[in-house]
């Protein structure tokens, strides 16, 4: 074997072990968060940001409170962008997170502060000041 | 010649005829405050409401910015 072929097979060797490492990603158990989304203790709310139903495990609300910083930091970009405030930016986004990835079984928060869990059927009252 | 403002040229502005004025100014303004309005600081802190409330306008100028913002950022809004 040359240097050069070992240096490809070590390449390949490389990218089969990555291409593994990420089918195992992809096919891992349910996360904390996604059973609690599942089972309605977490879920969307109409300020653009996901809340607590029920009192989370310190692992769900770990990372709950980490994506609503990173989607913090996405509203403050967007808003300067936009010339609009961070508040705005957020609740546009909480209208679309309500209108299309509230699936029945799964908990939503309105701007009244109250927690519902969608009905079969049923179709989420959004706030006024959404889009239609 | 130079008019004096103070004592109106009637005196030279003297130190004596300076002091008469300031206690003739302050006596009036104890005087007038018979009449005055008192202002007084409230007894609880000002709170001034920054709440701006969200306009509608925006929201739906908005609502491609949230689409792409939330289709781009899967990471973000685990289903």
């Amino acid at each position: 074997m040359t240097r050069k072929m070992k240096m490809i097979s070590g390449a390949v060797g490389l990218a089969l072990v990555a291409a593994a490492g990420m089918a195992i990603a992809q096919t891992v158990a349910p996360t904390p968060l996604s059973t609690a989304l599942a089972d309605g203790s977490v879920g969307e709310q109409a300020d653009g940001y996901m809340g607590f139903r029920s009192a989370p495990s310190s692992a769900v609300r770990a990372e709950v409170d980490a994506i609503n910083i990173k989607r913090r930091a996405a509203y403050t970009q967007l808003a300067q962008q936009r010339g609009v405030t961070i508040k705005e930016v957020a609740a546009a986004v909480g209208c679309e997170t309500l209108a299309k990835r509230v699936a029945v079984g799964r908990a939503y928060q309105l701007v009244d502060g109250v927690w519902r869990v969608r009905k079969t059927g049923e179709a989420i009252n959004l706030p006024d000041y959404c889009a239609v | 010649m130079t008019q004096l403002l103070l004592t109106r040229g009637l005196q030279d502005a003297t130190r004596s005829g300076m002091k008469q004025m300031l206690s003739l100014a302050l006596a009036a303004s104890v005087a007038a405050c018979g009449g005055c309005v008192r202002v007084q600081a409230p007894d609880k802190p000002i709170e001034i409401n920054l709440n701006v409330n969200i306009r509608q306008e925006v929201i739906v100028s908005l609502k491609k910015d949230a689409d792409d913002l939330i289709t781009s950022n899967p990471e973000l809004f685990p289903k």
